[in-house]
């Protein structure tokens, strides 16, 4: 269950070394079990140096990447999770458990309790779990809400003292890093019995629960008469809830509009205290019979202090919100493009914003945009080879905008253009934002 | 030079940190752990500073303090730090009881004897129980805090040394039902009771209430360190694998608690478990592992004691209570899960597997968690991958790879389309969607990608990853393998420049692919004219590829392509095609080619391997030239192709010096035809084919000797001896040095040195031929004793004679060279020597204990010959 090691590393393609070591963590107590455990395939961890490299060049991230390696390309080194066995100093430090996010690696090395040779199942060993709570813990800390490298580079000099609160010895304590943060500007709080783990502190002033729910559609729209459109809601229920008391109980009931479809695919947050099974059934994947559960969904709950995602749920709505029509026509180094949006009558027409991006993958800069546009404003990145849309705040009253035009494409230069393995020729996407 | 500023110690931190190892091996190295202990005291560095110089304490003590006693003395130090501490709040509290703690334990430090670990522990307990340790240990805002890290700490010290708490679990007990702080006491107490239950099963010993004990170690008493030594000195694993903790459950089967024992622990159990809801999720995922292992096998432990938890747990989007729950299911199996348990189970992990809301990695480990589901009823193969029973082809196919997926995604969906498939074959063809076709279009998609120009390579890996994998799950349907087959020999026919990845997929996929896959590639290749850019890709294949099929038109394209291989590469990868046919046994029209391409090729390096190759075709029979030209087995790790290759001809082609497997040894005597004849037999230890034995006279004593050949020898089977002719110069005794040259089995050439040989004085004694049969045979035998003198010599000696006496003597030494017989008194013998030597002897009047000789030769030096010879031959008998 324990960690042997925890790594953040930024990657920094075009540098030498591709990549820094922004933060490590080294725990002695579990390596000496690793050690007992682990026998005669034990494997220490390593400095920080050959450890950079060793994972970088298993991710794929060095900038020597062009030859066939066969340690790295061969067509039987599968892997299909993001666990890896890294080859450093002729062994192997395996299981690594590493992903790239945000231009940042999170990577750690759980202990597993036996011979590594053969490899147990990774379902087996307790510690994966463990170790992608952590690196998930870390990566929600660095990045929800941060804004700049100013505050990342501040959040990164915290992790030292955030790791002495949520994982002293190597047994993760709190994923939850920020309420370790809040645990020890609480420290001086005398805590009352029977206070959940999660809910550090207590609230005092006015009691008030505010909840919000994200949908974001995806929509695939092929205009044939023998594809059928398909699309799917994701939504989220945020909630804050200020309520004094130790452990307030709490239950929230969504209830579908008339007509509405039923939620599916609904996984809770842990502080929900019980589940009808009819939610824990309903889902995207087969429904069982046509008695689709259509509600009330009853979520009772302990809430923490902080705002959390109570539940995330997907959807089947009727129709997609904005119907979309997009052609393109290649012409040598230049392409035709034709773009018909259409919102439907049943979203309100009134956004924060709303944008429709047009990229252009697999072609040398855009040199010439020669566009028309039949409401809003159009801007070109060229050496993103993108055009971004600006639609505004709402849609003109006929609900339909189009946009038309050519895009004049330089001379393709294999490294600084966006690739795309899927947008090649004539496959191209639109994406609208809102 | 005084005390080290903060910003010393930064710089000095950052460098140790940059590479320890570099660091401790400098000069500044040895010191560090020593100045580190003193600077916690000063009152220059700001707390801040000295939290950061603890955190070096907790990740590297066993570079700071190498030893246990160095250990030790180090967290003695940081203890009396600690104690030193004034009573106001303080930051460096915490730390320095989690550095106290990790010295001890990771430096093996931990035990009854160290001083530091009696201090230590009563303290840290005394502090997670919430006592009063008094004389200002902190103020009273911060006992909180420090008492949940005593729990940690103490949790920590039990993992590294378990049973270390055995005494303390109904203290433990208690503090949690009262007002200590959930998560840390329910986790320590989850992990000292599992410890304890192990140690007393493995012991074969009761509970014997620890339980219920109640009386901690008393301030200042001595702590009990029975169990953990009990549980000897290795740690427990808390969550041991699953096939590993197999054995476990027998053992815990031992502990038969009383109904009273089983309903404290039971009573312990829900106890944690009621409370698990105010753990954080992972702290939660922990307990459950470690209560859930305790309880398996346990008589009177029922598993539904999980059972309320489970549907809390089973509705979260966390990954570690999923995989928790999960664990429970390895665990206990059809006692917690029902067959519509299980379903959900799968349902949920099948929806977990591509929710929107997670993570890319979430949803890898889940399937990866449907592949190695732990079924109740599994089928196939423990330890396999496979996709479960119940899991059906409906959830199967909401699973479905596609090619918007990531690689990895795509990998472990397209693992399980396989294994779909792989039923599928088994079950009637329905109609409508098949999954073949399926897989079929799937692939096609990853070989346009991968054919994409100037695309990754992490795109052509991963089409070749995939084809990797459904040869290896459906490598008997050849509706699969078909179009596969077809479809990787059109990528490559649009894309050569991916000849490296084929290589690698033929050398790991079985014939069912392969042979196929070889046919194609060969085809496709041979069919090109032979002089595009992609020649040393076609080049590469065709090593690869070629064989003894249709070898005129491989041969054909390399002709074609010899004109236009202008570099020193191009030309290498040419030769290696050839070598690959020459194995194969291609002979026709090959060494044409190589004739051709010794004169033709314009790097000199390229004609001297033609000219070798060719050599070496011509010369060497089809066994011999496949060893010669098989994988080197001199140097099979040496990265250049060429120097591996000479290393394996020099191997093969060159005699390699050998410890001889044969023994030579000098059979009876066959004293008869013109000259001298050594009889020698031969025995092997191992078969040796084309032995040569080469012999050498040391002097100038006989003619040069022929050397010997057998074709084949074979241990325990012998040979008929063989006749080595002998042709002395002088007649005198000799010895023969021999080399032995032979093939191995392995077709290797080897060369021996064997013992030498005698040829003694008696091998070369020979009858007179002209004896008459029947007439004066004493005339003729006087005529030859007078014939010897004045030119000869002439001397008398007394031969012993051992107890057989004179006549068995003669007979058995004498024999043919006897002229005149009186037995048994007299005998009158006649030798001759070769070259043109004789030797008379007169044994006459033989007595009890010898026999007086006269003796003649018409050569002087044969004398002292042949009287070592006579008075020799009583000894040997």
């Amino acid at each position: 269950m324990a960690q042997r090691a925890v790594w953040l590393i930024s990657h920094e393609p075009g540098t030498p070394l591709c990549g820094t070591v922004r933060f490590s963590r080294r725990y002695p107590t579990v390596e000496k079990r690793a050690r007992v455990f682990n026998g005669t395939s034990y494997v220490p961890i390593p400095e920080d140096g050959p450890f950079l490299k060793a994972l970088l060049f298993e991710l794929r991230l060095l900038d020597d990447n062009k030859d066939f390696v066969e340690s790295r390309d061969s067509c039987s080194h599968i892997n299909k999770t993001s666990v890896y066995g890294l080859v450093i100093g002729g062994g192997e430090l395996w299981p690594v458990v590493a992903f790239l996010k945000n231009n940042m690696i999170y990577a750690c090395v759980p202990l597993v309790e036996q011979t590594l040779s053969p490899h147990p199942p990774l379902i087996s060993i307790s510690g994966i779990s463990q170790s992608f709570e952590l690196l998930f813990g870390i990566q929600d800390f660095l990045f929800l809400g941060q804004k700049n490298d100013t505050e990342l580079n501040t959040k990164l000099n915290q992790l030292p003292d955030l790791f002495l609160q949520a994982c002293p010895f190597g047994t993760l304590l709190d994923a939850n890093l920020q309420n370790s943060l809040d645990s020890i500007n609480f420290a001086s709080v005398p805590h009352p019995q029977k206070q959940p783990a999660w809910r550090v502190g207590t609230y005092k002033g006015k009691p008030q629960v505010s909840i919000s729910i994200t949908e974001k559609v995806k929509s695939m729209q092929y205009d044939k008469q023998d594809i059928a459109d398909t699309w799917q809601v994701v939504g989220a229920v945020t909630c804050k809830c200020d309520l004094e008391g130790n452990m307030p109980n709490v239950t929230i009931s969504l209830s579908l509009p008339t007509n509405g479809s039923p939620l599916q695919d609904i996984l809770v947050h842990p502080c929900v205290t019980s589940l009808d099974s009819a939610i824990l059934t309903s889902s995207s994947i087969d429904t069982m019979d046509d008695s689709a559960f259509s509600g009330p969904y009853k979520f009772p709950f302990t809430p923490p202090l902080e705002s959390f995602n109570l539940c995330y749920y997907t959807s089947q709505v009727p129709v997609p919100p904005i119907l979309g029509f997009y052609q393109m026509k290649e012409e040598e180094i230049q392409v035709k493009i034709t773009v018909n949006l259409k919102l439907h009558e049943s979203v309100k027409n009134n956004f924060e914003f709303c944008e429709a991006h047009i990229p252009f993958y697999n072609r040398g800069p855009i040199t010439h945009v020669e566009c028309k546009v039949s409401f809003g404003q159009l801007e070109v990145f060229r050496e993103k080879s993108l055009l971004v849309w600006i639609i505004g705040q709402k849609f003109p009253k006929s609900m339909e905008i189009s946009l038309s035009g050519t895009v004049t494409f330089g001379a393709k230069s294999q490294e600084k253009q966006p690739f795309d393995e899927i947008c090649i020729g004539g496959t191209a996407y639109l994406k609208t934002g809102n | 030079m005084g005390p080290p500023s903060r910003e010393t110690w930064a710089q000095r931190l950052g460098a140790f940190r940059a590479s320890p190892s570099a660091f401790m091996a400098g000069p500044e190295g040895e010191d560090l752990g020593r100045d580190l202990l003193i600077e916690l005291r000063s009152e220059k560095l700001s707390e801040q500073t000295k939290v950061s110089l603890l955190a070096l304490s907790l990740e590297y003590p066993a570079q700071l303090w190498p030893d246990a006693a160095a250990a030790e003395a180090a967290a003695t130090s940081l203890l009396d730090t600690l104690v030193l501490l004034p009573p106001r709040p303080s930051a460096l509290r915490r730390p320095l009881l989690l550095a106290a703690t990790t010295v001890l334990a990771a430096g093996d430090a931990l035990g009854p004897t160290s001083g530091a670990s009696r201090r230590l522990l009563p303290l840290l307990l005394g502090l997670a129980s919430g006592r009063d340790l008094g004389r200002g240990f902190g103020p009273a805002s911060e006992q909180r805090p420090l008492q949940a890290t005593a729990c940690e700490c103490l949790r920590e010290l039990e993992s590294c040394k378990p049973g270390l708490l055995g005494d303390c679990l109904g203290l433990l007990r208690r503090l949690l039902g009262q007002e200590g702080p959930v998560q840390p006491l329910s986790l320590l107490l989850a992990l000292a009771l599992r410890n304890a239950l192990v140690i007393r099963a493995k012991a074969k010993a009761g509970l014997q209430g620890l339980l219920v004990a109640g009386d901690a170690p008393t301030p200042g008493g001595p702590w009990n360190w029975a169990l953990a030594e009990e549980g000897g000195a290795h740690p427990q694993p808390q969550a041991p694998s699953w096939p590993a903790a197999e054995d476990e459950e027998c053992g815990l089967a031992v502990l038969e608690p009383s109904p009273e024992e089983a309903r404290e622990l039971r009573a312990a159990v829900a106890q944690l478990l009621d409370s698990s809801y105010l753990l954080t999720p992972v702290a939660q995922a922990q307990l459950l592992w470690l209560l859930g292992w305790a309880l398996r096998g346990l008589r009177g432990q029922p598993p539904v004691l999980f059972k309320p938890q489970l549907v809390r747990l089973l509705g979260t989007a966390q990954l570690a209570l999923l995989h928790a729950v999960l664990a429970l299911k390895a665990a206990f199996g059809e006692a917690l899960f029902t067959a519509q348990d299980e379903a959900l189970l799968l349902r949920r992990l099948t929806l977990a597997a591509q929710h929107p809301a997670l993570p890319l990695p979430a949803h890898l480990f889940y399937l990866h968690c449907l592949l190695s589901f732990p079924e109740n009823c599994p089928l196939g193969p423990a330890g396999e991958e496979a996709a479960p029973l119940l899991l059906g082809p409906r959830l199967g196919r909401s699973l479905l790879p596609s090619l918007l997926h990531d690689p990895m995604a795509l990998l472990a969906r397209l693992h399980l389309l396989c294994l779909l498939c792989a039923e599928d074959e088994e079950e009637e063809k329905g109609q409508g969607w098949s999954p073949q076709r399926y897989l079929g279009e799937l692939l096609a998609g990853l070989r346009q990608r991968a054919d994409l120009d100037g695309g990754p390579r992490a795109l052509a890996a991963l089409c070749f990853q995939a084809s990797y994998l459904v040869v290896r799950c459906l490598a008997t349907q050849p509706l699969v393998l078909t179009p596969l087959t077809h479809g990787l020999a059109e990528l490559y026919r649009a894309r050569p420049a991916l000849a490296p990845h084929f290589v690698d997929l033929l050398d790991r996929v079985g014939p069912e692919l392969g042979e196929p896959l070889r046919a194609v590639l060969r085809q496709e290749v041979v069919s090109r004219a032979g002089r595009d850019e992609a020649l040393r890709w076609h080049l590469k294949i065709l090593a690869k590829v070629a064989d003894g099929n249709a070898p005129s038109a491989t041969l054909g394209f390399l002709r074609a392509a010899a004109a236009h291989c202008t570099d020193w590469g191009l030309q290498q990868a040419l030769l290696r095609v050839c070598r690959t046919l020459m194995r194969a046994g291609v002979r026709e029209g090959l060494a044409d080619l190589l004739q051709a391409l010794a004169r033709q090729l314009d790097d000199p390096d390229g004609r001297d391997h033609a000219r070798l190759y060719y050599i070496l075709l011509a010369h060497l029979a089809g066994p011999k030239l496949g060893v010669a030209l098989g994988p080197s087995l001199a140097a099979p790790a040496l990265t250049s192709s060429l120097v591996a290759e000479n290393q394996g001809f020099a191997a093969v082609l060159m005699v390699q010096e050998a410890p001889a497997p044969i023994r030579l040894s000098v059979g009876p005597r066959r004293a008869a035809g013109p000259g001298p004849v050594l009889q020698l037999q031969v025995e092997v230890l191992e078969p040796v084919f084309s032995l040569e034995l080469r012999f050498r006279v040391q002097g100038q004593l006989y003619a040069p000797l022929d050397a010997v050949h057998v074709p084949c020898l074979r241990p325990g089977r012998p040979c008929s001896p063989l006749l080595l002719p002998l042709q002395p110069r002088l007649p005198a005794p000799t010895q023969l040095s021999v080399r032995a040259l032979y093939a191995t089995p392995a077709g290797l050439t080897c060369h021996a040195h064997l013992p030498p040989v005698p040829v003694n004085f008696e091998d070369l004694f020979l009858p007179f031929p002209q004896a008459p049969d029947d007439g004066d045979k004493q005339g003729f035998f006087e005529e030859l004793w007078d014939s010897c003198l004045p030119k000869g010599a002439e001397s008398r000696l007394w031969c012993p004679l051992g107890p057989q006496g004179l006549e068995a003597l003669v007979s058995r030494h004498l024999e043919p060279f006897v002229v005149v017989a009186q037995p048994p008194t007299s005998y009158h013998v006649a030798i001759r020597l070769p070259p043109d030597s004789r030797l008379l002897l007169r044994l006459e009047a033989a007595q009890a204990g010898g026999v007086p000789v006269a003796l003649r030769t018409d050569h002087w030096a044969v004398l002292p010959l042949a009287g070592d010879y006579l008075r020799g031959l009583s000894a040997t008998g």
